[in-house]
């Protein structure tokens, strides 16, 4: 029985020798070819940030196909190359690298996730690539004193709140809510939302009830919910991603609480699957921080949703919108310069103008920081629609949340 | 007042739904000496097919597990014949290290076959409440510890009054022996194997309307199964109940009283106390110290 | 007194046995073969950033030599000890927020030099966790391990002072040339795998790697040996991780991100066990092998294959394939192979008969021989006074007492469960007594741990021979400690004095031939002889010998007998228990009877033989017939 297993070792070590060095005959790609410009990027595509990856992805390809049937760049057809990290550090290191060394890519495009942008950007700057990330808002980014890094949305995280803290501040005593809860997720995007919030709300005199932090992977928020109701906040405002945001709204709807005002980031953003999560019926009056929406009037969107809504039959989510804005960055930028050879020049040209995306007018400080103010959006009558900055919004804020389950 | 009520309400059915996913392990470690890491795995996928059940045909999740639990049965009867039962002479850490490997051939297959998206099992009671005066209780909670409740009774039933409840324990006891009086230790193992997958199943099956899942759940599933079942002691099925109910308590309490950040370090915590201070764990039994290791 | 036949194979003869001795390794030329090609590989690693700049290669390079660092290090637990640790990702992760923490809070120094200090860091972790498991065995342990690198996860999310929480910490961009911008981590690392191989290497050739796989084989029995447990196992432990941890600050260095999530993945882990058992647990180069397997394994099915689960599939399956069809790992695997082809149509030596044995004279080197004045009254060495254990309900040794006086051969008998072998687990703490007192010369030794008694001078085989089979007969016999020092554990095992000494006691008892058998190879009769050469080496004063004419051929138990009266007139105690009476009745002198847990009756044999009562709980009415139509005594000098 020792033997056989031996052979049976040795065989197995033997066909995997093989097959090993087989797949690495076939996997070289072959280096640009004369007549495409390779952009390349790696997205979590599957793991634990694949809902916003395969978003990005879909925005990806919408910019490819539109820059492409549009004359592609400097004459060429874009060639998008788009490698999986598994939402893995590691993984994403190795993808950008391959993608300069390997698949020889004249530009780069970012990824999703600050835990995931931050070593990335650190592999573009050592090999000084010009990287234009559509998420990634985290302030740690822009500590580094990075020199290629640009970031395509129009607020860093602690900034996104802002404007909502503004609006609450400036309603009349009455109406204005006296205290406030604040859950968050411990994630450097959600947190930093919350605080920059929490600071402007208590310094227009809402006092904080409720301040907790909960860790990533927690899934039971009845426990939370209950320690939130028994603190009986006015505003509950919830700095969340994509699962814990609708989980604790659904906990919240359990226990029989609901606050007068709520207001939650990133979840209620993403369409459809917030409506599915939570329920259609409860998002009245939900209100978030987005950057983006597909009704804005801002130039390119209405045929961007619309090429959108061709090709993948939904509208888009702000993942989607945001990654189809960093590629309309990085096209500007080489289309400013003229070429793609010079990714210092790139650079300085981002620095030095302001480009015009469908998620409007994006322009940056020198270390690759927007200037700019996020989008507050609300749910009302069943969809998403956009209520501030008063210039952009679609519809009038309403200032509570009145789900159709409340008890 | 009536907040600690309400926190221990929630703390106890949630434990009563760990019970059931801790069962299963504890079943097959006492059995088979097999740390069984794959135990998270097997809970998401069962999972993943009730929400197909559920999604596609429209039977009511609850109902749907039995139909899972057979399924899973069978998955697991299976892994035992072509997985575990040829290393089941190697050392025991070889066992963890193939169950391992398992665990990530599900979370890959879960992946292609349903996607790597937040998945959540939805009928119409999950979001609604019992109320008992000030407290809520949830009914998909509640429905769901009765449930685990069912099964863990049958459960014990089997184990204690069938002649294939004796014919576990006493495989359990001594492998030599028992082929020597006539029973067939492969066939009993793998069946084994099975009803602690199956119990895996039920569990899945439940906390899938509970909580949202994706494939890659199962890490966090099996560091709170390896925590129940090490802190009631690995192989007793009653530690593996006390043990669950207790962890449910303390999850919940640590989060509402100390704060949420450390609610998840509570099982980690718990493994290294019990291991440290109690190796046997609650109910467990100590060795023979020196009998030889044959 | 019959002569044993001259055995067939003379014991110095190394023609016929299987395996190599110590002298023909190195002349092998397959071991030459072996040690180019690992000096070519060596060189390629060295040179490789000088004829390449592929930064995608150089990357992979450096991943692997990560992992390689770790497995190397999780060799020395898992490998040796054989405590298989989910948790090594931990030091890496360690050391890369001790680089990173550092080099925020102490801007102006060279991020470089935290690298050792990083090591330290990961030395002292694992000194923690070495402390935290000292009790735990199998898959209790690699629980812990596991909970271990969870809770050092949830730890550096929480601590946000220190580590900045789930934001992490930021490393400074490297500021030199941009050319050989990958250098410095490449060899810095090459140079981190350097050591710790070499460190690995020199404990493979020490009695502390003996120690280990002892006490990974049978950890109880290894205590008696006079391995002192937990200091052999956290020293194990801290060898395992300090290099890990320098290798894991030079990555959070490279990457210029740490945080809790990726430096702390379960991944991580999971691909450095994986290369490990690959590559081969036990063995030096198959760490390093793994590592450059895996990693590129790793990339492969990232690029070619199609991302995130075609991974899992590929590590999961790899890691299931593994442990069923090569559980040993591939360097491993083909040595036996090589052997296996050389050793073809040679006979084994078992069959062979064991040698006469050489006599003690030659051996005073390895042992004391100890000088007795025959006229003084011969004072106790060893005092048994109350001693009780209790399992449960039912008590085994019941407040049993008893004396053996120096010098002497003392018998211990009694009916079966009278808890005889219970009382020699007591005396030498294989389990700890309920109350009761133990003297071994005057001091008091029942508060002492297993091999603290070992090093006092007390040896004792067991009645179900307890050998390690995974290691050598010689090896088996070296692995005795005969006292603690860490001196002691860094004596080469393989070759020098220990080696000798060892070989020496094993031609003692007639074993040398089988020096390079595997123990688990040996007959019963075999390993009691190999048994008490082990005993031997500790050099002790008492030695207690379960049943040891028990189960053997009348001739080995003739030759017991001589080297037991042999070793007593060089100045060793004994103390026997056994049911042969009359091996016991001829050889000791005083006799202890043992019933129900408690001494019924103690004096000279002819004491015992004729006293009632003894008879009637034990002996046996016509066992005076017997003993009377036997009078010619079985064993003479």
């Amino acid at each position: 029985m020792w033997h056989h297993s031996l052979r049976r070792g040795v065989t197995a070590v033997a066909l995997a020798g093989l097959a090993g060095l087989g797949l690495v005959a076939c996997g070289q790609s072959s280096g640009a070819s004369g007549d495409t410009i390779k952009v390349g990027t790696s997205l979590p595509l599957t793991g634990e940030f694949s809902q916003p990856g395969a978003a990005a992805k879909q925005g990806y390809e919408i910019w490819e196909q539109m820059v492409n049937a549009d004359g592609g760049l400097l004459g060429k057809d874009v060639d998008l190359v788009v490698k999986d990290d598994a939402s893995n550090q590691n993984t994403i290191v190795s993808d950008y690298n391959a993608l300069i060394s390997q698949s020889k890519v004249s530009l780069l495009l970012g990824t999703f996730s600050s835990l995931l942008n931050l070593p990335a950007s650190a592999v573009a700057e050592k090999n000084q690539m010009l990287y234009v990330e559509p998420a990634g808002g985290s302030p740690e980014m822009f500590s580094r004193g990075f020199k290629y890094l640009f970031f395509s949305q129009q607020a860093v995280s602690d900034q996104q709140g802002i404007p909502y803290a503004q609006y609450i501040a400036s309603l009349p005593t009455a109406q204005r809510p006296k205290t406030a809860a604040y859950p968050t997720l411990d994630d450097p995007f959600a947190a930093p939302v919350v605080e920059g919030a929490r600071k402007a709300l208590e310094k227009a005199g809402v006092k904080t009830v409720y301040k907790q932090t909960y860790a990533i992977d927690t899934k039971n928020f009845d426990t939370i919910a209950a320690a939130i109701k028994s603190a009986k906040p006015d505003l509950v405002f919830h700095g969340a991603q994509f699962e814990d945001g609708v989980g604790l709204t659904r906990a919240m709807l359990k226990a029989g609480f609901t606050p007068k005002t709520y207001f939650e980031t990133n979840a209620p953003s993403f369409g459809d699957q917030y409506a599915k999560g939570i329920g259609a019926k409860n998002t009245e009056g939900v209100t978030f921080a987005v950057s983006y929406s597909p009704e804005a009037k801002t130039p390119g969107n209405p045929e961007f949703v619309a090429a959108f809504k061709k090709k993948y039959g939904e509208l888009p989510a702000e993942d989607a919108a945001d990654a189809y804005a960093a590629g309309e960055v990085l096209a500007a930028a080489v289309k400013g310069v003229g070429s793609a050879d010079d990714q210092t020049k790139l650079a300085d040209w981002l620095r030095g103008h302001t480009v015009q995306t469908i998620l409007g007018p994006l322009k940056w400080d020198k270390t690759g920081a927007p200037i700019g103010s996020y989008l507050i959006g609300q749910w009302q009558n069943g969809q998403a629609r956009i209520v501030l900055p008063e210039a952009a919004a679609t519809d009038k804020i309403k200032p509570t949340w009145t789900p159709a389950g409340a008890q | 007042m009536s907040e600690l009520i309400q926190n221990l309400v929630l703390g106890l059915l949630l434990g009563g739904v760990y019970a059931l996913a801790a069962a299963g392990l504890s079943l097959i470690f006492g059995v088979m000496r097999v740390i069984n890491i794959a135990h998270g795995a097997f809970l998401v996928l069962a999972a993943f097919i009730t929400y197909t059940l559920w999604h596609a045909v429209g039977l009511d999740p609850l109902v749907a597990t039995v139909l899972t639990m057979v399924v899973v049965f069978a998955l697991g009867w299976l892994t035992y014949q072509a997985l575990v039962r040829p290393i089941r002479t190697a050392p025991m850490s070889s066992t963890v290290l193939l169950t391992f490997g398992l665990a990530l051939v599900l979370e890959g297959a879960m992946g292609e076959i349903w996607g790597n998206s937040s998945t959540a099992i939805r009928p119409s009671y999950a979001d609604e409440s019992f109320t008992l005066g000030a407290i809520f209780i949830p009914k998909a909670q509640l429905y769901g510890g009765l449930l685990a409740i069912v099964v863990l009774v049958v459960l014990w039933l089997v184990l204690t009054k069938t002649w294939l409840g004796r014919a576990i324990r006493a495989a359990a006891a001594n492998p030599a022996s028992a082929e020597l009086v006539g029973i067939k230790v492969s066939a009993v193992a793998a069946t084994v194997f099975g009803l602690g997958i199956a119990a895996a199943g039920a569990g899945g099956s439940i906390t899938g309307v509970l909580y949202p899942f994706v494939p890659g759940s199962h890490y966090q599933w099996i560091a709170r199964m390896l925590a129940i079942v090490v802190l009631g002691g690995l192989g007793s099925l009653n530690g593996a109940v006390l043990g669950a109910v207790i962890f449910g308590l303390a999850e919940v309490l640590t989060s509402a009283y100390v704060s949420p950040e450390w609610a998840t370090a509570v099982p980690y915590a718990i493994v290294f106390a019990v291991l440290l201070f109690r190796p046997q764990g609650l109910l467990g039994t100590r060795l023979r110290e020196d009998a030889v290791m044959a | 007194m019959n002569t044993p036949r001259r055995p067939r194979s003379a014991p110095g003869a190394a023609g016929t046995p299987k395996g190599m001795n110590a002298a023909t390794k190195t002349t092998d030329p397959v071991r030459w073969v072996g040690r180019g090609l690992v000096a070519l590989a060596g060189l390629l690693l060295v040179c490789f950033p000088l004829l390449s700049d592929d930064i995608y290669y150089q990357n992979m390079i450096i991943l692997s030599l990560v992992f390689a660092v770790g497995a190397s290090g999780l060799s020395i637990i898992a490998g040796y000890a054989g405590y298989i640790s989910l948790g090594q990702g931990a030091f890496i992760g360690v050391g890369g927020y001790t680089i990173g923490v550092l080099a925020t809070k102490v801007p102006g120094a060279s991020a470089w030099w935290w690298v050792p200090v990083a090591g330290v860091v990961g030395g002292l972790l694992a000194l923690v966790l070495g402390l935290v498991s000292l009790r735990s065995r199998g898959p209790s342990f690699v629980i812990i391990t596991v909970a271990f690198l969870f809770l050092v996860q949830v730890i550096a999310v929480n601590w946000v002072s220190l580590t900045g929480g789930t934001a992490g910490v930021t490393l400074p961009l490297p500021t030199w040339d941009r050319d050989i911008l990958n250098w410095p981590f490449h060899y810095a690392l090459v140079a981190i795998l350097a050591v710790q191989l070499l460190m690995a290497w020199w404990i493979r050739r020490t009695k502390l790697r003996m120690g280990l796989i002892a006490i990974r084989e049978d950890e109880t029995k290894a205590a008696t040996i006079g391995i002192n447990l937990p200091v052999e196992k956290v020293i194990a432990f801290v060898a395992s991780s300090f290099f890990v941890g320098m290798a894991g600050a030079v990555y959070g260095y490279y990457l210029t991100f740490i945080d809790p999530r990726g430096m702390f993945s379960i991944l991580l882990s999971v691909q450095i066990v994986l290369a490990l058992l690959i590559g081969g647990k036990a063995s030096l180069w198959g760490p390093v092998l793994g590592a450059f397997i895996i990693e590129p394994l790793n990339e492969i099915a990232n690029n070619n294959l199609g991302g995130g689960n075609t991974r899992l599939f590929l590590f999961g399956g790899l890691l299931v394939a593994v442990v069923i069809f090569l559980p040993q790992g591939i360097l491993p695997a083909i040595e036996e192979l090589i052997d296996k082809a050389r050793n073809r149509g040679k006979a084994g030596l078992s069959g062979a008969r064991i040698g006469t044995g050489g006599s003690l004279a030659s051996l005073t080197a390895s042992l004391t021989i100890a000088e007795r004045e025959p006229d003084a009254a011969p004072r106790p060495l060893l005092e048994v006074n109350g001693l009780t254990k209790s399992f449960g309900g039912f008590t085994a040794v019941d407040g049993a007492s008893l004396v053996v006086p120096e010098g002497s051969i003392t018998g211990l008998i009694g009916p079966n469960g009278s808890g005889k072998t219970t009382l020699f687990n007591l005396i030498d703490d294989t389990i700890r007594a309920d109350s009761g007192e133990v003297r071994l010369a005057g001091e008091r030794i029942d508060g002492l741990p297993s091999w603290s008694r070992a090093h006092r001078g007390l040896g004792r085989t067991f009645q179900i021979t307890r050998l390690f089979g995974d290691l050598t007969v010689l090896e088996n016999v070296v692995a005795a400690q005969r006292s603690f020092s860490l001196a002691q554990l860094g004596r080469i095992a393989v070759s020098g004095p220990e080696a000798s000494a060892a070989e020496e006691l094993l031609e003692y008892v007639g074993m040398r031939a089988y020096r390079d058998q595997k123990a688990r190879a040996l007959s019963y009769g075999q390993q009691k002889m190999v048994e008490l050469a082990q005993v031997l080496m500790l050099d002790p004063k008492l030695i207690l010998l379960d049943e040891p004419a028990g189960g053997i051929n009348p001739v080995l138990i003739d030759r017991m007998g001589e080297m037991i009266r042999e070793l007593n007139s060089y100045g060793k105690t004994f103390l026997i228990v056994e049911h042969n009476m009359p091996f016991v009745l001829g050889l000791c002198d005083p006799v202890h009877v043992l019933s129900r847990g408690r001494t019924m009756a103690s004096g000279t044999p002819e004491e015992i033989q004729a006293d009632p009562a003894v008879i009637d709980a034990y002996l046996g009415d016509d066992f005076l017939l017997d003993a009377a139509a036997d009078t010619e005594p079985k064993v003479s000098l």
